[in-house]
């Protein structure tokens, strides 16, 4: 029972981190960015390359990781999402394309097989019974850190202030001095930022593999529209509901169900609530 | 319904040239033009639902599955004979269609696209969860019966089935219901304002798309003669069957097929230069490029070249 | 064959804001009447709960005395009325006889297939509004502002309303384009059309309408002839945005 409630707050606080990047773009930028999975993928496969194949410092993997992204992330922006001007169709389907050729590029330099993370932190705690590895642990720690300074960043900084502004009213805040581009841009640098940092976390929590994206994109999505636009007390929540479905799944029916109930969740509250449960209603 | 003659002759001459194509290509060769047709089979499938009426579907290979297994499953586990099996597949396939109609009566744009996508992960996880022992599990089947047996003969088959289905698909979107389908992609609202009922047209053009491909996917298992989940529910087939449709001109149906042989002969010729991964880097990173020159695809470029042409014309 | 209307305390909220307010009123057939009332006043709300676009929350709409509020919008349009929109919404990538085709489309999906389009219907469609026979393979994005409230016309008009709700039907237009769809909606009321006119050019609006009714805040401040709705106190007030 005990592991159980910590698993789920685990898995929970990582859902939680790779839905945050996504809701970012999701609210601010009003785009269903489906590249963005790959920031977990390039993430990942960053901090594979620079600490275990290079054998740099691990801290040093992770930040290479983050500063990856966040260039991704401002690429992206300046060359698919600025020329197709809120062409929303044309936006998903491009970035859509542009996952698949990062896929490529990764099974072009590190080949097709899966690899292991070795732990960002080695060795395990027993609980109750309950085996929990450092790693995941300092994960999830990081997660919550990460999720709270993103709150008080986007209350109490002017930049946060105007990423809000943006956020509900473009034209308006545009009128209002706020430049929607610099904004734009400085939000893909940031979903890029921890769309990789939680890349890391999220492949030395499962494993490391060209396909590892799309799960976790579906997830990320589904918690963001589920858990409303632009709330992240909702994705908070929602992250959780969904990180602990897995865990009950895979404890107490069958561990290979659990994928099944998560989409069966996502495809039953988008059709019974299309804006979420804690949104507000629009689209 | 506004047939002209030339209609009929280009018709004829692309079926003619497809025809006698085996006197002239290697075995090799004819297996890559099969593998085309099936593309564009399922290009004009998502096309019917996606490219008309603007409903992006992000998991077709749901659909395709589920005529695939459908058959897979009665001929390798209860002997059913492939006559029997594949039409029960098709309807299959169609019932399915109106799942996946469902939440399209009720989401639009990101969020339907996103539902499909989940859609196709959920069956994935279901066929190698639920009783692996009709399933296959993650293996899939192989053993299957097979329509045909060499390269010729799939070829034949293959490309009599495209065309069949391009044919029909192209006759019914030049009448007033192909004018409809096309008319809610651009405004669903004016559209029932003008007094259709756009759930009855959603449903003609989901249950269209499905029946393409529940077709062309119970058909196209029994060429392979196997069945592989990894393969079939795949975000690179998705990605495939996308971008043939969205290459070649969505909304059109020799758009697809068009962008259906393009892309297997892109990766075809490909293969002596770049024989590994690098490939699909070059291939999706070449798409990419042609998808962001012009969204409406490499027939929209042509058709206005025509009417351009058309224009001066008149004028003169 | 003209139809009648009738409203009975009509109530749309949304959320805390009561944007139609116990609205009652009654158009009889061929009649036309002009739906004042400054901006925000719930005009356009009124105008898509007729058409089922937005579900009332509580109130009747009858057309010919038969309920129509269950009806969807198709079958609302079925029963003898339809609307233009205040912005044309032409569909955009297909030519003018191809939007005024899909207004004459029945609504049946074995019909669409056997039946081929009808291009002299189309035609005499076109021209009945004053679009010219040229315009017919135009795009939408070619036409003037004033050919294109044209276009909407003709496709309202191919459904076979024998009522119309005509939504800011001047906006945007010249002088000369007003007095064409002015003599347009003149000749179909000539015809024994039923209208409702929502109008913010009161010029324009008056030659065409038998009587006005005026709204402001979602509630009905004045009906009667029009003369006496644009003396009305309150009337005036509200265009003046005092209490």
């Amino acid at each position: 029972m005990l592991q159980v409630l910590i698993q789920g707050l685990l898995l929970s606080g990582l859902y939680a981190l790779i839905a945050v990047g996504f809701t970012l773009i999701f609210s601010v930028g009003r785009v269903l960015n489906l590249a963005y999975g790959a920031y977990l993928l390039i993430g990942g496969y960053t901090y594979f390359y620079f600490s275990q194949q290079l054998g740099l410092p691990k801290f040093a993997g992770v930040a290479l990781a983050g500063i990856i992204g966040c260039a991704l992330g401002i690429l992206k922006f300046q060359l698919i999402v600025r020329p197709l001007k809120g062409n929303h169709v044309a936006i998903e389907i491009s970035t859509l394309i542009l996952a698949v050729f990062l896929q490529s590029v990764v099974i072009f330099v590190f080949g097709d097989s899966s690899k292991i993370l070795l732990p960002i932190i080695p060795g395990v705690e027993r609980v109750a019974g309950a085996a929990i590895p450092f790693s995941n642990l300092f994960a999830a720690i990081a997660s919550w850190v990460i999720l709270i300074s993103l709150w008080l960043f986007v209350r109490s900084t002017h930049m946060g202030r105007a990423m809000q502004a943006v956020s509900m009213d473009a034209k308006g805040a545009a009128i209002s001095g706020v430049d929607a581009t610099k904004i734009n841009m400085f939000t893909w640098a940031l979903s890029g930022t921890l769309g990789a940092i939680a890349g890391v976390f999220f492949a030395s929590y499962t494993q490391l593999y060209p396909g590892m994206w799309v799960a976790p994109l579906i997830i990320a999505v589904a918690v963001v529209i589920v858990g409303g636009i632009g709330s992240i007390i909702g994705t908070l929540i929602v992250a959780h509901i969904v990180g602990f479905l897995e865990i009950l799944t895979s404890a107490y029916i069958a561990p290979e169900l659990r994928g099944v109930f998560t989409m069966l969740l996502i495809i039953v509250i988008l059709v019974w609530r299309p804006s979420g449960l804690f949104g507000r209603e629009e689209l | 319904m506004g047939l002209r003659w030339h209609h009929f002759a280009l018709w004829g001459l692309f079926a003619v040239t497809l025809f006698v194509l085996p006197e002239f290509v290697s075995r090799g060769t004819l297996r890559t033009l099969i593998f085309a047709n099936f593309l564009a089979i399922f290009a004009i499938s998502w096309d019917t639902l996606s490219g008309r009426t603007g409903y992006i579907s992000f998991g077709h290979p749901f659909l395709i599955g589920i005529g695939a297994y459908t058959t897979a499953i009665l001929t390798k586990r209860f002997d059913v004979a492939m006559e029997i099996s594949i039409p029960i597949a098709v309807i299959a396939t169609m019932v399915g269609g109106l799942i996946v109609l469902l939440p399209a009566l009720r989401i639009k744009g990101s969020y339907f696209a996103l539902v499909t996508l989940a859609m196709m992960e959920l069956i994935y996880q279901l066929v190698q969860v639920i009783r692996p022992d009709l399933t296959g599990g993650t293996r899939g089947m192989s053993g299957l019966p097979t329509l045909t047996r060499g390269a010729v003969n799939g070829y034949y088959m293959s490309v009599s089935l495209m065309l069949a289905i391009a044919l029909t698909t192209w006759l019914v979107m030049r009448t007033r219901l192909g004018t409809a389908l096309s008319a809610i992609g651009m405004n669903e609202e004016a559209v029932s304002g003008s007094g259709l009922s756009v759930t009855k047209l959603k449903m003609a053009a989901f249950l269209f798309s499905a029946f393409i491909a529940g077709l062309g996917g119970a058909v196209y298992i029994h060429y392979l003669g196997s069945i592989a989940p990894r393969a079939l529910f795949d975000i690179n087939f998705v990605f495939t069957i996308i971008v043939a449709a969205l290459i070649g001109g969505a909304g059109t149906t020799v758009g697809p097929i068009a962008g259906a042989f393009f892309l297997t002969f892109l990766l075809e010729y490909l293969r002596p230069y770049l024989p590994g991964a690098e490939r699909y880097m070059v291939y999706s990173g070449l798409a990419l490029i042609l998808y962001m020159a012009q969204p409406k695809g490499m027939w929209e470029l042509f058709f206005q070249g025509i009417a351009k042409f058309d224009r001066l014309g008149r004028r003169e | 064959m003209s139809a009648k209307l009738e409203i009975r305390n009509l109530v749309k909220r949304f959320g805390g804001l009561v944007a139609t307010n116990d609205v009652s009123f009654t158009v009889e057939p061929g009649q036309s009447i002009g739906l004042i009332g400054p901006n925000g006043a719930g005009k356009t709300t009124i105008f898509s709960q007729i058409m089922g676009e937005h579900q009332q929350s509580s109130g009747d709409i009858l057309i010919d005395e038969n309920e129509i509020s269950r009806l969807s919008t198709p079958q609302r349009i079925l029963a003898g009325v339809s609307r233009t929109y205040q912005v044309p919404r032409p569909f955009s990538d297909m030519s003018v006889a191809e939007n005024i085709r899909v207004g004459l489309t029945p609504d049946s999906i074995w019909q669409m297939i056997t039946r081929g389009p009808n291009p002299d219907r189309e035609l005499e469609l076109a021209e009945s509004v004053g679009l010219a026979e040229e315009q017919l393979a135009r795009l939408p994005s070619e036409l003037s502002m004033g050919d294109l409230r044209k276009l909407e016309m003709a496709r309202t008009l191919a459904t076979a309303p024998r009522m119309m709700l005509l939504d800011e039907v001047f906006a945007g237009l010249t002088v000369n384009e007003i007095a064409v769809i002015s003599k347009l909606v003149q000749s179909m009321r000539d015809d024994g059309m039923t209208f409702l006119i929502v109008s913010h050019d009161l010029k324009a609006l008056e030659p065409l309408v038998d009587e006005a009714i005026a709204i402001n805040q979602g509630q009905l401040i004045a009906e009667g002839s029009y003369s006496d709705v644009m003396a009305d106190k309150a009337v005036r007030a509200s265009y003046l945005g005092a209490e």
